[in-house]
Parts: C-alpha cells; structure tokens; sequence
C-alpha cells in the first residue's frame, strides 16, 4: 500500500534511502570504461572514476515507488538534473519533500523536489518527480 | 592535468567519435524492437538494490504475497526503460560524454514478454559555457499501439572544453552492447 495518500500534506518529507557504491557494482566484463577505471575517466577529463548515473538516480526511483506505489509504475513522471559527478564509491543518500498538489481527472498528482547527496554532502542530482494517488 | 594541456577523446573502441558539428538537429533516430526478458528484470533489481514483489517471479500468484498480484503479473522497475533510447542513439552517434539532463514519464507498466517500439529524434544542440550539449527524445509503445514511456534527455559531448583539440584514444565508448 502506498504510504502517501491525497491527504498528505505539502511539506511532508519522503522516507530516505541511501546506498554504498562500490567499483565493482559498474564492471562491465573486463571492459575499463569512466565508471569502473580512474584511466578511463581522466582521459574523459574526470578526476576519477563516476558512478552511472541512472545506477545512482534509482535511488529516486526506489523512493518514489516505495512512496506511490502503482501510481509510481503508472503515471510517475521525473525531471533530473545530474550537476556533480557521484564517485564510484561514494555514499548515495535521497530526499526528497512534497511541494504541490494537482488535480488530474479523478486522481490527484503530487509533486516533490528530490535531491541525491553524495557523502561530502553536495547535492549531485536535483529534479522533480511525481506520482499519482486515488481521489481528486 | 592544466587546461591548456588537455585533449579531448578523438575516437575509442567503435571508431570515432561523433563531433558537435556531425549532429543532425531534427534527425530521425529510427526505431528498434525491444523485448524485456524475466532475466532482464531480475538484473535491472540486483543493479539497482530494488527489489519489490511486483517485479518478482517467484512470488507471481502467491495469495500470502498479495501485493504481487496487483498488475495480475510481473512487471519491470520502470527505469528499465532507460538504456533503450541510449542504445537507438548509439545507432546513429558514438557519444560519450556525460549524462546532463534526463526526463521521463511511465504511462504503462512493462511486462516481461511484450513487444515494444522504440522511437527517437534529435531534439537540439547547444554550446554553453565552452561545452557542448546535445538532446534527444524517444518513446515507446506496445503493440497496441499505447505509449508506454516516453523520454528526453541532455548530454554533454565532453567534460572538457570544446576549444581543447581533438586527439588520442579513449577507453570507453558511449556505444554499448544492447543488453540490460
């Protein structure tokens, strides 16, 4: 069942979700590529290597479904800025809070400002996302 | 490595890469067929730590689960969707570079088993701030025809300045075996 319902109010904060990256998790067969080979990512011009941003952006995602369930699956819409790099062994930790209610037929659309941190605490990856729950 | 002393990637394992001027705004990306796999579910779970009932085999039909019968099935993590319109991009454009901007809406939820098409176009290119940029849309839709998610996305063609020459190898590609 879905946590959030149409009564929750603007301002309420999501549940966080957070997540060890490790080298490892972006192997790609033996294939050194920007994520998984400090190398490969400096000759790109990174420092080193970056984890895959939708690897990490699923974080959201996990948050958002956990948050809308099938509103989530079907209806969620997302609008994602990556503006830092996530190491590929970082700590990854989402937050996300309500902002706004829509109207949308007979159901209701609600909107959050979601944001991922890296462990230095700069906000790599910020959007928008939203789900819809029953009742207008 | 100072500014004035760096390259930018000239060309990788799949040949060289795509430069700004090379990107066609407008261009049809064509289509492909894709098809989910159970075992493409279960990967898209493990590689993203998510696990829920509902993108679960073994719990297909278990009364005990009743969460997993919602969708009278299994179904995706909706992101799966995402390496797709990247591959049909990697089609026409060997693009490295770097994720900017990513937007998407799930209409459908995505079965194992089932046909979808997708489409894609060259939105537009910009330059700011002595980088290049570069977007793209696509969709897809099952084979009745309804849109099941559709997608726009922003890349960086490189990290480093466009007014660093081109030169030398690099050891990744944008271009990836079309696989989840």
């Amino acid at each position: 069942m879905a946590i959030i319902t149409k009564d929750t109010p603007v301002g309420t904060e999501l549940p966080v979700f957070a997540r060890r990256l490790r080298n490892e998790m972006f192997a790609s067969g033996d294939v050194k590529t920007i994520h998984n080979d400090d190398d490969a990512a400096q000759r790109e011009g990174l420092p080193r290597a970056v984890a895959v941003g939708p690897q990490v952006a699923a974080l959201i995602f996990r948050m958002m479904r956990t948050c809308f369930e099938e509103g989530w699956i079907a209806g969620g819409k997302v609008a994602l800025t990556f503006r830092r790099p996530v190491w590929s062994n970082d700590f990854a930790t989402v937050r996300g809070v309500i902002t706004e209610k829509q109207a949308e037929g007979d159901k209701t659309r609600m909107v959050c400002d979601v944001w991922i941190e890296r462990a230095d605490g700069e906000k790599a990856i910020v959007g928008t996302c939203s789900a819809l729950v029953p009742g207008a | 490595m100072s500014e004035d002393t760096q390259t930018r990637v000239e060309f990788d394992e799949h040949g060289k890469r795509t430069t700004y001027d090379e990107i066609e705004v407008g261009k049809d990306l064509g289509s492909l067929e894709w098809v989910v796999g159970e075992e493409d579910i279960e990967k898209q779970c493990a590689i993203d730590e998510d696990f829920h009932p509902w993108f679960a085999l073994d719990v297909q039909g278990n009364d005990s689960q009743g969460e997993s019968n919602f969708w009278d099935g299994v179904i995706a993590p909706p992101q799966i969707h995402y390496r797709p319109p990247r591959w049909l991009l990697s089609r026409t454009y060997n693009i490295r570079g770097v994720f900017y901007k990513w937007d998407f809406e799930n209409l459908k939820a995505i079965r194992p088993g089932e046909k979808i098409v997708v489409t894609g176009r060259i939105l537009d290119k910009w330059i700011d701030r002595d980088r290049e940029f570069m977007s793209y849309e696509a969709e897809g839709r099952d084979e009745a025809g309804d849109m099941v998610f559709r997608t726009t996305r922003v890349h960086v063609l490189d990290v480093i300045k466009r007014t660093a020459p081109r030169e030398g190898a690099g050891r990744d590609s944008g271009i990836k075996q079309e696989k989840i």
